[in-house]
Protein backbone atom coordinates (compact mmCIF):
# COMPACT_ATOMS: atom_id res chain seq x y z
CA UNK A 1 0.00 0.00 0.00
CA UNK A 2 2.42 2.56 1.06
CA UNK A 3 4.80 1.33 -2.40
CA UNK A 4 1.91 2.24 -4.55
CA UNK A 5 1.47 5.31 -2.98
CA UNK A 6 5.25 6.64 -2.99
CA UNK A 7 5.09 5.56 -7.11
CA UNK A 8 1.89 7.62 -7.99
CA UNK A 9 3.29 10.80 -6.31
CA UNK A 10 6.89 9.93 -6.58
CA UNK A 11 7.64 14.36 -6.98
CA UNK A 12 5.08 16.27 -6.99
CA UNK A 13 4.58 16.43 -3.06
CA UNK A 14 3.93 20.25 -2.94
CA UNK A 15 1.71 20.29 -6.25
CA UNK A 16 -1.11 18.16 -4.48
CA UNK A 17 -0.79 19.28 -1.35
CA UNK A 18 -1.53 22.64 -2.78
CA UNK A 19 -4.79 21.46 -3.61
CA UNK A 20 -5.81 20.83 -0.51
CA UNK A 21 -8.00 22.43 2.05
CA UNK A 22 -5.62 22.03 4.77
CA UNK A 23 -3.10 23.51 2.61
CA UNK A 24 0.75 24.90 4.47
CA UNK A 25 3.41 26.51 2.96
CA UNK A 26 6.31 24.50 1.64
CA UNK A 27 8.31 25.42 3.81
CA UNK A 28 6.81 23.94 6.43
CA UNK A 29 6.44 20.02 4.86
CA UNK A 30 9.70 19.67 6.61
CA UNK A 31 9.22 18.35 10.25
CA UNK A 32 11.46 20.67 12.41
CA UNK A 33 9.50 24.66 11.29
CA UNK A 34 6.20 22.48 11.50
CA UNK A 35 6.81 21.41 15.02
CA UNK A 36 7.52 24.84 16.29
CA UNK A 37 5.07 26.34 14.63
CA UNK A 38 2.12 23.34 16.58
CA UNK A 39 3.70 24.22 19.59
CA UNK A 40 3.58 28.10 19.37
CA UNK A 41 0.10 28.57 21.20
CA UNK A 42 1.01 26.40 23.65
CA UNK A 43 4.03 27.43 24.27
CA UNK A 44 2.79 31.19 24.31
CA UNK A 45 0.12 30.85 27.16
CA UNK A 46 2.81 28.33 29.34
CA UNK A 47 5.34 31.28 29.08
CA UNK A 48 2.85 33.50 30.21
CA UNK A 49 0.55 32.09 32.53
CA UNK A 50 2.80 29.54 34.07
CA UNK A 51 6.24 30.39 33.89
CA UNK A 52 6.14 34.18 33.89
CA UNK A 53 3.75 33.96 37.08
CA UNK A 54 6.19 31.55 38.69
CA UNK A 55 9.22 34.38 38.18
CA UNK A 56 6.81 37.57 39.07
CA UNK A 57 6.02 35.85 42.23
CA UNK A 58 9.91 34.88 43.27
CA UNK A 59 10.36 38.48 42.49
CA UNK A 60 7.42 39.67 44.29
CA UNK A 61 7.92 37.60 47.72
CA UNK A 62 11.26 39.99 48.02
CA UNK A 63 9.66 42.98 47.79
CA UNK A 64 7.34 45.30 49.40
CA UNK A 65 4.94 47.52 48.43
CA UNK A 66 5.86 51.32 49.31
CA UNK A 67 3.17 53.76 48.34
CA UNK A 68 3.53 53.25 44.66
CA UNK A 69 6.49 51.68 44.08
CA UNK A 70 8.00 48.51 44.92
CA UNK A 71 11.07 48.46 47.47
CA UNK A 72 13.42 45.22 47.83
CA UNK A 73 13.55 43.76 51.41
CA UNK A 74 15.13 40.62 50.94
CA UNK A 75 13.42 37.51 53.26
CA UNK A 76 11.62 40.36 55.13
CA UNK A 77 8.00 38.46 53.86
CA UNK A 78 9.18 35.03 54.76
CA UNK A 79 10.06 36.31 58.62
CA UNK A 80 7.46 38.02 58.58
CA UNK A 81 4.91 34.34 57.61
CA UNK A 82 6.87 32.56 59.82
CA UNK A 83 7.04 34.76 62.38
CA UNK A 84 3.43 36.31 62.89
CA UNK A 85 0.92 34.39 64.82
CA UNK A 86 -1.43 35.30 62.37
CA UNK A 87 0.27 33.64 59.76
CA UNK A 88 1.48 30.95 62.26
CA UNK A 89 -1.84 29.54 62.69
CA UNK A 90 -2.78 29.50 59.01
CA UNK A 91 0.63 26.96 58.39
CA UNK A 92 -0.75 25.09 60.94
CA UNK A 93 -3.91 24.60 59.75
CA UNK A 94 -3.01 23.71 56.37
CA UNK A 95 -0.51 21.29 57.55
CA UNK A 96 -3.71 20.04 59.90
CA UNK A 97 -6.05 20.04 57.37
CA UNK A 98 -3.59 18.43 54.31
CA UNK A 99 -2.31 15.67 56.91
CA UNK A 100 -6.39 15.02 57.80
CA UNK A 101 -6.69 14.61 53.76
CA UNK A 102 -3.46 12.78 53.68
CA UNK A 103 -4.90 9.99 55.42
CA UNK A 104 -8.67 10.17 54.48
CA UNK A 105 -7.67 9.74 50.38
CA UNK A 106 -5.90 6.80 51.16
CA UNK A 107 -7.69 4.80 54.64
CA UNK A 108 -11.08 6.21 53.56
CA UNK A 109 -10.42 5.69 49.66
CA UNK A 110 -9.37 1.86 50.14
CA UNK A 111 -12.11 0.84 52.26
CA UNK A 112 -14.60 2.30 49.85
CA UNK A 113 -13.00 0.97 47.21
CA UNK A 114 -12.84 -2.31 48.61
CA UNK A 115 -16.90 -2.33 49.45
CA UNK A 116 -17.25 -0.67 45.78
CA UNK A 117 -15.13 -3.64 44.89
CA UNK A 118 -18.13 -6.29 44.34
CA UNK A 119 -18.46 -8.38 41.48
CA UNK A 120 -22.55 -7.44 40.72
CA UNK A 121 -23.86 -6.43 37.75
CA UNK A 122 -25.94 -3.44 39.22
CA UNK A 123 -23.34 -2.24 41.10
CA UNK A 124 -23.15 1.36 39.14
CA UNK A 125 -26.74 2.17 41.27
CA UNK A 126 -24.38 2.02 44.46
CA UNK A 127 -21.29 3.49 42.85
CA UNK A 128 -23.20 6.67 42.20
CA UNK A 129 -23.40 8.75 45.60
CA UNK A 130 -20.04 8.66 45.59
CA UNK A 131 -19.52 9.94 41.95
CA UNK A 132 -21.90 12.89 42.04
CA UNK A 133 -20.40 14.50 44.54
CA UNK A 134 -16.96 14.42 42.63
CA UNK A 135 -18.83 15.84 39.67
CA UNK A 136 -20.57 18.71 41.68
CA UNK A 137 -19.07 22.20 42.16
CA UNK A 138 -17.23 22.63 45.33
CA UNK A 139 -19.50 26.15 45.90
CA UNK A 140 -22.83 24.09 45.45
CA UNK A 141 -21.32 21.38 47.99
CA UNK A 142 -20.71 24.21 50.41
CA UNK A 143 -23.68 25.71 50.14
CA UNK A 144 -25.28 22.18 51.07
CA UNK A 145 -23.23 21.73 53.96
CA UNK A 146 -23.98 25.20 55.15
CA UNK A 147 -27.39 23.99 55.52
CA UNK A 148 -26.47 20.86 57.48
CA UNK A 149 -24.55 22.69 59.65
CA UNK A 150 -26.77 25.63 60.23
CA UNK A 151 -28.01 25.31 64.06
CA UNK A 152 -31.37 25.98 63.40
CA UNK A 153 -32.62 24.26 60.51
CA UNK A 154 -29.55 22.11 59.71
CA UNK A 155 -29.94 18.30 59.84
CA UNK A 156 -26.61 17.24 61.35
CA UNK A 157 -27.41 18.38 64.76
CA UNK A 158 -31.04 16.46 64.74
CA UNK A 159 -28.66 13.03 63.81
CA UNK A 160 -26.19 13.92 66.49
CA UNK A 161 -28.85 14.63 69.06
CA UNK A 162 -30.51 11.47 67.66
CA UNK A 163 -27.12 9.89 68.99
CA UNK A 164 -26.94 11.59 71.84
CA UNK A 165 -24.16 14.23 70.97
CA UNK A 166 -24.84 17.59 72.41
CA UNK A 167 -25.97 20.07 69.66
CA UNK A 168 -22.90 22.74 68.42
CA UNK A 169 -22.86 25.48 66.26
CA UNK A 170 -20.18 23.80 63.88
CA UNK A 171 -18.96 26.78 61.77
CA UNK A 172 -18.83 29.65 64.84
CA UNK A 173 -16.94 26.94 67.16
CA UNK A 174 -13.01 27.66 66.18
CA UNK A 175 -12.62 23.61 67.69
CA UNK A 176 -15.17 22.37 64.97
CA UNK A 177 -14.84 24.89 61.66
CA UNK A 178 -11.81 23.26 60.76
CA UNK A 179 -12.86 19.60 60.94
CA UNK A 180 -16.28 21.03 59.70
CA UNK A 181 -14.62 21.78 55.88
CA UNK A 182 -12.90 18.69 56.37
CA UNK A 183 -16.38 17.09 56.18
CA UNK A 184 -17.50 18.75 53.99
CA UNK A 185 -14.20 18.11 51.48
CA UNK A 186 -14.64 14.39 52.52
CA UNK A 187 -17.80 14.11 51.58
CA UNK A 188 -16.61 15.47 48.27
CA UNK A 189 -13.36 13.85 47.62
CA UNK A 190 -13.90 10.35 48.64
CA UNK A 191 -15.56 8.84 45.77
CA UNK A 192 -12.48 10.20 44.04
CA UNK A 193 -10.16 8.72 45.80
CA UNK A 194 -11.73 5.34 45.83
CA UNK A 195 -11.68 5.25 42.13
CA UNK A 196 -8.05 5.08 41.60
CA UNK A 197 -8.14 2.15 44.57
CA UNK A 198 -10.72 0.53 42.84
CA UNK A 199 -8.81 0.21 39.31
CA UNK A 200 -5.68 -1.35 41.07
CA UNK A 201 -8.25 -3.73 43.02
CA UNK A 202 -9.63 -4.90 39.83
CA UNK A 203 -6.83 -4.96 37.68
CA UNK A 204 -4.93 -7.54 40.00
CA UNK A 205 -5.67 -11.18 39.32
CA UNK A 206 -8.87 -13.01 40.74
CA UNK A 207 -6.87 -15.88 42.27
CA UNK A 208 -4.70 -13.80 44.69
CA UNK A 209 -7.51 -12.68 46.38
CA UNK A 210 -9.20 -15.71 46.60
CA UNK A 211 -7.05 -17.57 47.18
CA UNK A 212 -6.75 -15.51 50.65
CA UNK A 213 -10.17 -16.18 51.46
CA UNK A 214 -9.64 -20.15 51.75
CA UNK A 215 -7.79 -20.48 54.89
CA UNK A 216 -10.00 -18.57 57.09
CA UNK A 217 -7.73 -16.14 56.78
CA UNK A 218 -9.45 -12.73 58.60
CA UNK A 219 -10.08 -9.71 56.74
CA UNK A 220 -8.13 -7.17 58.67
CA UNK A 221 -5.16 -10.27 57.84
CA UNK A 222 -5.94 -9.80 54.01
CA UNK A 223 -5.91 -6.40 53.87
CA UNK A 224 -2.70 -5.96 56.15
CA UNK A 225 -0.81 -8.88 54.23
CA UNK A 226 -2.49 -9.17 50.37
CA UNK A 227 -4.52 -5.87 49.66
CA UNK A 228 -1.93 -3.13 51.27
CA UNK A 229 1.29 -4.48 49.66
CA UNK A 230 -0.08 -5.02 46.55
CA UNK A 231 -1.75 -1.55 45.59
CA UNK A 232 1.15 0.73 46.95
CA UNK A 233 2.14 1.91 43.90
CA UNK A 234 -1.37 3.30 44.20
CA UNK A 235 -1.37 4.22 47.82
CA UNK A 236 1.91 6.34 46.47
CA UNK A 237 0.07 7.85 43.73
CA UNK A 238 -3.30 8.77 45.78
CA UNK A 239 -1.44 10.38 48.62
CA UNK A 240 0.13 12.40 46.50
CA UNK A 241 -3.04 13.73 44.44
CA UNK A 242 -4.39 13.90 48.04
CA UNK A 243 -1.72 16.65 49.48
CA UNK A 244 -1.94 18.23 45.77
CA UNK A 245 -5.87 18.24 45.63
CA UNK A 246 -6.21 19.17 49.49
CA UNK A 247 -3.57 22.25 49.07
CA UNK A 248 -5.68 23.79 46.42
CA UNK A 249 -9.05 23.69 48.64
CA UNK A 250 -10.71 26.87 49.02
CA UNK A 251 -14.37 27.34 47.83
CA UNK A 252 -15.82 25.95 51.05
CA UNK A 253 -13.81 28.54 52.73
CA UNK A 254 -15.54 31.34 50.69
CA UNK A 255 -18.33 29.68 51.31
CA UNK A 256 -18.69 28.50 54.70
CA UNK A 257 -16.31 30.10 57.07
CA UNK A 258 -14.01 33.01 55.05
CA UNK A 259 -11.43 32.04 56.90
CA UNK A 260 -12.82 32.81 60.96
CA UNK A 261 -14.13 32.24 63.55
CA UNK A 262 -10.77 34.03 64.79
CA UNK A 263 -8.72 32.52 61.92
CA UNK A 264 -9.49 28.71 63.03
CA UNK A 265 -10.18 28.16 58.96
CA UNK A 266 -7.80 30.12 57.45
CA UNK A 267 -6.02 27.90 54.68
CA UNK A 268 -2.77 29.09 52.86
CA UNK A 269 -4.35 29.84 49.65
CA UNK A 270 -7.41 31.60 51.27
CA UNK A 271 -4.34 33.97 53.17
CA UNK A 272 -2.98 34.43 49.53
CA UNK A 273 -6.20 35.80 48.56
CA UNK A 274 -6.84 37.50 51.54
CA UNK A 275 -3.03 39.22 51.71
CA UNK A 276 -3.12 40.13 47.81
CA UNK A 277 -6.42 40.64 47.34
CA UNK A 278 -8.19 42.45 50.27
CA UNK A 279 -5.10 44.24 52.10
CA UNK A 280 -3.05 44.52 48.65
CA UNK A 281 -0.27 43.11 50.89
CA UNK A 282 1.64 41.36 47.71
CA UNK A 283 4.93 40.94 49.09
CA UNK A 284 3.31 38.50 51.73
CA UNK A 285 0.84 37.22 49.30
CA UNK A 286 3.75 36.50 46.89
CA UNK A 287 6.08 35.03 49.68
CA UNK A 288 2.92 32.85 51.05
CA UNK A 289 2.35 31.74 46.88
CA UNK A 290 6.23 30.77 46.29
CA UNK A 291 6.53 28.64 49.83
CA UNK A 292 3.52 26.28 48.39
CA UNK A 293 5.49 26.38 44.99
CA UNK A 294 8.48 24.72 47.53
CA UNK A 295 5.87 22.35 48.97
CA UNK A 296 4.54 21.22 45.10
CA UNK A 297 8.41 21.37 43.92
CA UNK A 298 9.15 19.18 46.55
CA UNK A 299 6.16 17.12 46.09
CA UNK A 300 7.06 16.27 42.44
CA UNK A 301 10.51 15.56 43.21
CA UNK A 302 9.67 12.67 45.54
CA UNK A 303 7.58 11.29 42.89
CA UNK A 304 9.91 11.71 40.00
CA UNK A 305 12.58 10.23 42.62
CA UNK A 306 9.94 7.13 43.65
CA UNK A 307 9.26 6.34 39.52
CA UNK A 308 13.01 6.28 39.03
CA UNK A 309 13.29 3.78 41.92
CA UNK A 310 10.54 1.44 40.91
CA UNK A 311 11.74 1.63 37.88
CA UNK A 312 15.34 0.59 38.49
CA UNK A 313 14.04 -2.68 41.05
CA UNK A 314 11.62 -4.10 38.37
CA UNK B 1 -16.85 -23.31 54.75
CA UNK B 2 -20.51 -23.99 54.54
CA UNK B 3 -22.62 -22.72 51.59
CA UNK B 4 -24.65 -20.15 54.03
CA UNK B 5 -21.40 -18.57 55.28
CA UNK B 6 -19.88 -18.00 51.73
CA UNK B 7 -23.93 -16.03 51.14
CA UNK B 8 -23.39 -13.81 54.09
CA UNK B 9 -19.80 -13.05 53.54
CA UNK B 10 -21.08 -11.78 50.11
CA UNK B 11 -24.38 -9.95 51.03
CA UNK B 12 -22.61 -8.07 53.68
CA UNK B 13 -20.55 -5.95 51.80
CA UNK B 14 -22.90 -5.22 49.25
CA UNK B 15 -25.53 -4.53 52.36
CA UNK B 16 -22.77 -1.86 53.70
CA UNK B 17 -22.29 -0.11 50.46
CA UNK B 18 -25.91 0.35 50.03
CA UNK B 19 -26.09 1.78 53.02
CA UNK B 20 -23.03 4.07 53.04
CA UNK B 21 -24.53 5.32 50.03
CA UNK B 22 -27.71 5.98 51.43
CA UNK B 23 -26.03 7.92 54.22
CA UNK B 24 -23.67 9.93 51.38
CA UNK B 25 -27.06 10.86 50.12
CA UNK B 26 -28.44 12.42 53.14
CA UNK B 27 -27.53 16.02 52.53
CA UNK B 28 -28.86 16.20 49.01
CA UNK B 29 -31.97 14.79 50.32
CA UNK B 30 -32.37 17.21 52.43
CA UNK B 31 -31.30 20.03 49.78
CA UNK B 32 -34.33 18.71 47.69
CA UNK B 33 -36.72 18.49 50.53
CA UNK B 34 -35.42 21.48 51.53
CA UNK B 35 -36.38 23.53 47.99
CA UNK B 36 -39.61 22.37 47.61
CA UNK B 37 -41.10 22.85 50.86
CA UNK B 38 -41.19 26.08 53.10
CA UNK B 39 -38.82 25.83 56.20
CA UNK B 40 -41.44 26.06 58.43
CA UNK B 41 -43.02 23.38 57.20
CA UNK B 42 -39.83 21.80 57.13
CA UNK B 43 -39.02 22.00 60.54
CA UNK B 44 -42.29 20.90 61.90
CA UNK B 45 -43.62 18.27 59.95
CA UNK B 46 -42.34 15.23 58.24
CA UNK B 47 -42.38 13.49 54.73
CA UNK B 48 -46.31 13.60 54.87
CA UNK B 49 -46.71 17.25 55.80
CA UNK B 50 -44.09 18.03 53.87
CA UNK B 51 -45.72 16.50 50.59
CA UNK B 52 -48.82 18.23 51.07
CA UNK B 53 -47.12 21.44 50.94
CA UNK B 54 -45.02 21.29 47.78
CA UNK B 55 -44.38 24.86 46.11
CA UNK B 56 -41.87 25.72 43.13
CA UNK B 57 -41.88 29.65 44.72
CA UNK B 58 -38.23 29.04 45.86
CA UNK B 59 -37.04 28.37 42.55
CA UNK B 60 -38.72 31.59 41.01
CA UNK B 61 -37.21 33.53 43.75
CA UNK B 62 -34.10 32.13 43.69
CA UNK B 63 -34.21 32.80 39.71
CA UNK B 64 -35.64 36.09 40.19
CA UNK B 65 -32.99 37.07 42.87
CA UNK B 66 -30.12 36.16 40.81
CA UNK B 67 -29.80 35.83 36.97
CA UNK B 68 -29.10 31.97 36.41
CA UNK B 69 -30.30 32.53 32.84
CA UNK B 70 -27.25 34.35 32.12
CA UNK B 71 -24.84 33.05 34.49
CA UNK B 72 -25.73 29.54 32.56
CA UNK B 73 -24.75 31.24 29.28
CA UNK B 74 -21.76 32.79 30.83
CA UNK B 75 -20.70 29.59 32.33
CA UNK B 76 -21.53 27.68 28.43
CA UNK B 77 -19.82 30.47 26.71
CA UNK B 78 -16.45 30.34 28.71
CA UNK B 79 -16.51 26.75 29.53
CA UNK B 80 -16.77 25.11 25.89
CA UNK B 81 -15.53 28.18 24.30
CA UNK B 82 -12.02 26.86 26.69
CA UNK B 83 -12.24 23.45 26.07
CA UNK B 84 -12.36 24.05 21.49
CA UNK B 85 -9.35 25.86 21.63
CA UNK B 86 -7.51 23.36 24.03
CA UNK B 87 -8.12 20.73 21.67
CA UNK B 88 -6.83 22.88 19.16
CA UNK B 89 -3.68 23.44 21.06
CA UNK B 90 -3.56 19.58 23.12
CA UNK B 91 -3.74 18.23 19.35
CA UNK B 92 -1.06 20.15 17.48
CA UNK B 93 1.32 20.09 20.99
CA UNK B 94 0.58 16.51 21.38
CA UNK B 95 1.28 15.98 17.96
CA UNK B 96 4.67 17.46 17.79
CA UNK B 97 6.16 15.99 20.63
CA UNK B 98 4.95 12.45 19.31
CA UNK B 99 5.63 12.24 16.43
CA UNK B 100 7.97 14.99 15.14
CA UNK B 101 11.58 15.93 15.36
CA UNK B 102 12.90 19.19 16.29
CA UNK B 103 15.70 20.49 18.48
CA UNK B 104 15.09 21.20 21.87
CA UNK B 105 11.89 18.94 22.48
CA UNK B 106 13.29 17.35 26.03
CA UNK B 107 13.36 21.13 26.99
CA UNK B 108 10.15 21.84 25.68
CA UNK B 109 8.93 18.27 27.29
CA UNK B 110 10.46 19.69 30.47
CA UNK B 111 8.28 23.51 30.41
CA UNK B 112 5.17 21.55 29.67
CA UNK B 113 6.21 19.45 32.97
CA UNK B 114 6.19 22.21 34.76
CA UNK B 115 2.71 23.38 34.31
CA UNK B 116 1.79 19.94 35.70
CA UNK B 117 3.71 20.47 39.05
CA UNK B 118 2.31 23.90 39.20
CA UNK B 119 -1.72 24.05 39.05
CA UNK B 120 -2.88 27.24 37.85
CA UNK B 121 -5.21 27.96 41.02
CA UNK B 122 -2.09 28.59 43.04
CA UNK B 123 -0.92 31.15 40.81
CA UNK B 124 -3.85 33.45 40.92
CA UNK B 125 -1.85 36.43 42.46
CA UNK B 126 0.70 37.24 39.58
CA UNK B 127 -1.59 35.76 36.25
CA UNK B 128 -4.35 38.77 38.35
CA UNK B 129 -1.63 40.77 37.37
CA UNK B 130 -0.98 39.33 33.97
CA UNK B 131 -4.53 40.18 33.38
CA UNK B 132 -4.33 44.09 34.60
CA UNK B 133 -1.40 44.70 32.00
CA UNK B 134 -3.11 43.03 29.17
CA UNK B 135 -6.73 44.70 29.91
CA UNK B 136 -8.55 40.85 29.98
CA UNK B 137 -10.15 41.63 33.31
CA UNK B 138 -13.59 40.50 33.61
CA UNK B 139 -13.58 39.24 30.10
CA UNK B 140 -14.36 35.64 28.83
CA UNK B 141 -10.76 35.42 27.25
CA UNK B 142 -9.10 35.93 30.53
CA UNK B 143 -10.95 33.75 32.28
CA UNK B 144 -10.00 31.32 29.57
CA UNK B 145 -6.48 32.44 29.25
CA UNK B 146 -4.20 30.15 31.95
CA UNK B 147 -5.78 27.13 30.55
CA UNK B 148 -5.17 27.69 27.09
CA UNK B 149 -2.08 25.33 27.37
CA UNK B 150 -2.85 22.01 29.11
CA UNK B 151 0.06 20.29 30.05
CA UNK B 152 -1.97 17.10 31.15
CA UNK B 153 -3.78 17.69 27.74
CA UNK B 154 -1.22 17.40 25.18
CA UNK B 155 0.80 14.48 27.13
CA UNK B 156 -2.99 12.99 26.85
CA UNK B 157 -2.41 12.89 23.27
CA UNK B 158 0.93 12.45 22.87
CA UNK B 159 0.41 8.92 24.36
CA UNK B 160 -2.34 8.23 21.87
CA UNK B 161 -0.89 9.57 18.76
CA UNK B 162 2.16 7.46 19.78
CA UNK B 163 0.37 4.45 19.49
CA UNK B 164 -0.57 5.27 16.14
CA UNK B 165 0.75 3.03 13.54
CA UNK B 166 3.78 4.40 11.04
CA UNK B 167 2.26 2.98 8.30
CA UNK B 168 -0.95 5.28 8.19
CA UNK B 169 0.80 8.20 8.79
CA UNK B 170 3.70 7.42 6.05
CA UNK B 171 1.19 6.10 3.71
CA UNK B 172 -0.76 9.39 4.16
CA UNK B 173 3.00 11.13 3.74
CA UNK B 174 4.10 9.79 0.51
CA UNK B 175 0.30 10.46 -0.76
CA UNK B 176 1.34 14.25 -0.35
CA UNK B 177 -0.44 14.98 2.39
CA UNK B 178 1.41 17.89 4.93
CA UNK B 179 1.38 17.30 8.70
CA UNK B 180 -1.97 19.42 9.40
CA UNK B 181 -3.43 17.15 7.10
CA UNK B 182 -2.37 14.10 8.62
CA UNK B 183 -3.14 15.32 12.19
CA UNK B 184 -6.74 15.69 10.76
CA UNK B 185 -7.12 12.76 8.63
CA UNK B 186 -5.44 10.45 9.73
CA UNK B 187 -4.55 10.55 13.84
CA UNK B 188 -7.83 12.80 15.25
CA UNK B 189 -10.26 10.34 13.71
CA UNK B 190 -8.16 7.50 16.19
CA UNK B 191 -8.05 9.32 19.00
CA UNK B 192 -11.61 10.43 19.24
CA UNK B 193 -11.47 8.67 22.57
CA UNK B 194 -8.57 10.50 24.32
CA UNK B 195 -10.25 13.28 23.10
CA UNK B 196 -13.45 12.61 25.16
CA UNK B 197 -11.81 11.79 28.07
CA UNK B 198 -9.97 15.10 28.20
CA UNK B 199 -13.23 16.98 27.30
CA UNK B 200 -15.15 15.46 30.01
CA UNK B 201 -12.43 16.52 33.05
CA UNK B 202 -12.25 19.86 31.18
CA UNK B 203 -15.66 20.43 31.43
CA UNK B 204 -16.16 19.17 34.95
CA UNK B 205 -13.48 21.09 36.42
CA UNK B 206 -13.85 24.43 34.66
CA UNK B 207 -17.92 24.33 35.32
CA UNK B 208 -17.21 24.20 38.59
CA UNK B 209 -14.01 26.66 38.97
CA UNK B 210 -14.77 29.42 41.27
CA UNK B 211 -11.89 31.38 42.78
CA UNK B 212 -10.36 32.25 39.73
CA UNK B 213 -13.80 33.55 37.67
CA UNK B 214 -14.68 35.06 41.47
CA UNK B 215 -11.17 37.41 41.50
CA UNK B 216 -11.34 38.64 37.40
CA UNK B 217 -15.20 38.88 36.52
CA UNK B 218 -17.19 41.77 38.11
CA UNK B 219 -19.92 41.85 36.04
CA UNK B 220 -23.50 39.78 35.15
CA UNK B 221 -22.53 39.52 31.37
CA UNK B 222 -19.31 37.72 32.17
CA UNK B 223 -19.51 36.11 35.79
CA UNK B 224 -20.15 32.45 35.46
CA UNK B 225 -22.76 29.90 37.95
CA UNK B 226 -20.19 29.22 40.58
CA UNK B 227 -19.77 32.64 41.25
CA UNK B 228 -23.70 33.34 40.50
CA UNK B 229 -24.42 30.86 43.38
CA UNK B 230 -22.01 32.37 46.27
CA UNK B 231 -23.72 35.76 46.21
CA UNK B 232 -26.95 33.94 46.35
CA UNK B 233 -25.90 31.77 49.09
CA UNK B 234 -24.38 35.18 50.79
CA UNK B 235 -27.90 36.92 50.55
CA UNK B 236 -29.68 34.21 51.40
CA UNK B 237 -28.07 32.93 54.20
CA UNK B 238 -28.61 36.71 56.26
CA UNK B 239 -32.37 36.67 55.33
CA UNK B 240 -32.36 32.59 56.39
CA UNK B 241 -33.96 31.61 53.11
CA UNK B 242 -33.45 28.18 53.20
CA UNK B 243 -35.47 27.09 50.76
CA UNK B 244 -33.95 30.07 48.49
CA UNK B 245 -30.40 29.35 49.30
CA UNK B 246 -31.36 25.04 48.43
CA UNK B 247 -33.04 26.26 44.99
CA UNK B 248 -29.96 27.71 43.92
CA UNK B 249 -27.71 24.95 44.89
CA UNK B 250 -30.16 22.31 43.05
CA UNK B 251 -30.40 25.01 39.86
CA UNK B 252 -26.72 24.82 39.45
CA UNK B 253 -25.95 21.17 40.32
CA UNK B 254 -28.80 19.13 39.00
CA UNK B 255 -27.92 19.22 35.57
CA UNK B 256 -24.25 17.67 36.36
CA UNK B 257 -25.84 15.19 38.53
CA UNK B 258 -27.62 13.97 35.29
CA UNK B 259 -25.06 14.30 33.49
CA UNK B 260 -22.93 12.17 35.30
CA UNK B 261 -26.23 9.42 35.68
CA UNK B 262 -25.94 9.58 32.21
CA UNK B 263 -22.14 8.80 31.18
CA UNK B 264 -21.20 7.29 34.88
CA UNK B 265 -18.59 5.21 33.11
CA UNK B 266 -16.80 7.33 30.69
CA UNK B 267 -16.74 9.70 33.70
CA UNK B 268 -15.09 7.50 35.90
CA UNK B 269 -12.72 6.35 33.00
CA UNK B 270 -12.18 9.90 32.37
CA UNK B 271 -11.69 10.75 35.55
CA UNK B 272 -8.39 7.97 36.32
CA UNK B 273 -6.89 8.90 33.10
CA UNK B 274 -6.46 12.62 34.70
CA UNK B 275 -4.59 10.92 37.46
CA UNK B 276 -2.06 9.40 35.26
CA UNK B 277 0.04 12.33 34.48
Amino acid sequence: MPNRLHTQNGGGESNSSSARSLALPAVLQSGGAVAYLFLLPSLVFLAVFTLWPIVSVLWGSLHARRGRSQIFVGMDNFDRIFSDPFSQQVILNTVGYVTLSLLMSVFGGLMLAILMNQGLKNIGYFRFPFLATIAMPMVSVASIWLFMYSPRVGLLNDILGGLGIPRSNWLSDPDLALPGLFVVYLWKQLGYFALFYLAALQSLPDDVLEAATLDGVTFWQKLRHIIWPLVSPTTYFVSTIGVLNSLQQVDHVFVLTQGGPNNATGLALYYVYEQGFKWFKTGIASAMTVVLLAVLLTMAILQFVYLERRVHYE
Amino acid sequence: MTPQRMTWQKTLPIVALGFFGLVWMVPLFWTLAAAFVPTTELLNGGPLVWLQNLHFGAFEQAWSVAPFARFYLNTIIWVFGLLAIQLVTISLAGFALARLDFRGKDQIFFLFLTQLMVPATVLILPNYQTLVALGWLDSYQGMMAPYIASAFGTFLMRQAFKQVPRELEEAARSDGANWLQVLWHVFLPVTRAPLLAFSIVSVTYHWNEFLWPLLITSSVEVRPLTVGLALLVQSSEIGAQWDQLSAGTLIVAVPILILIALVQKQFTNSFLSSGIK
